[in-house]
């Protein structure tokens, strides 16, 4: 399986404590564990189970996903931020594997 | 009266028979109830105060938008009652977060999605949408 590839949509500036969108994105097949390969052989179940979004350390919002979210999870939400900062997105994978992506929100 | 031994027997003989019926009986429920309680603590959700926005036909049931929000809510869960497995996913937010969110997400056949969200008096919340699957994601 490739890397899964995190990706993160953000308005280039915000204003303090208003609301902004946020797309994010990473790139990973979701094997519910229900499928069989061409030969016929069971693939294990191996998904991205929950997804983080901390701001300055705080949780913005947190998500346990299921085998029942697409291929390449998509989520979108609104957060505010009080001032500059630095954002921490961070998908976990079945196993344990965590895949982070760090961005700076700058408030105008 | 106590039942006799030959009432118990048939009475098993009955259940058994229907729990091997391929039909409506055995594939009533992938466990949605239960889920939702579990989610709930046993709470009973209400109907109202809880937005869901969904396609009315999906093409494809790989990617379903499936839109919530309910004011006041710290926590949001989304279910599915004709998947293999009835939980989908859950929100929780922080106060830098209003609870709205937008997620994609798999479809095996049409079906009904629900969203329940516990709201700021501690109570319970659903909404459910029938979605229309053409094509049925793997799910």
């Amino acid at each position: 399986m490739a890397e899964p590839k995190p990706r993160v949509k953000l308005p280039k500036s915000v204003t303090a404590g208003v609301p902004f969108r946020v797309r994010t994105r990473i790139t990973h097949p979701m094997h519910t564990g229900l499928r069989h390969d061409g030969d016929g052989n069971p693939v294990p179940r191996r998904i991205i189970n929950r997804f983080v979004v901390r701001y300055e350390g705080e949780v913005a919002i947190s998500v346990d996903l299921e085998p029942a979210v697409s291929a390449d999870p998509y989520v979108e939400f609104e957060m505010s931020v009080p001032e500059s900062g630095e954002l921490e997105f961070e998908w976990v994978e079945d196993g344990g594997a965590v895949y982070r992506l760090q961005r700076r929100i700058d408030v105008s | 009266m106590a039942p006799t031994r030959r009432e118990v027997l048939r009475l098993g003989a009955a259940g058994a028979a229907i729990a091997l019926l391929p039909g409506a009986a055995a594939r009533a429920s992938n466990g949605v109830p239960e889920a939702i309680a579990g989610f709930s603590g046993g709470a009973a959700p209400l109907e109202g105060g809880v937005l869901l926005e969904v396609p009315e036909i999906a093409d494809n049931g790989g990617a379903v938008p499936v839109r919530v929000a309910a004011e006041g809510a710290r926590r949001i869960a989304l279910f599915a009652d004709a998947n293999p497995f009835p939980n989908v996913a859950e929100f929780r937010f922080g106060r830098l977060a209003p609870p709205a969110a937008t997620i994609r997400i798999r479809l095996a056949e049409s079906q009904n999605v629900i969203a329940v969200a516990e709201v700021a008096d501690g109570t319970f919340r659903r909404a459910s949408r029938r979605i229309a699957v053409t094509v049925g994601g793997c799910a």
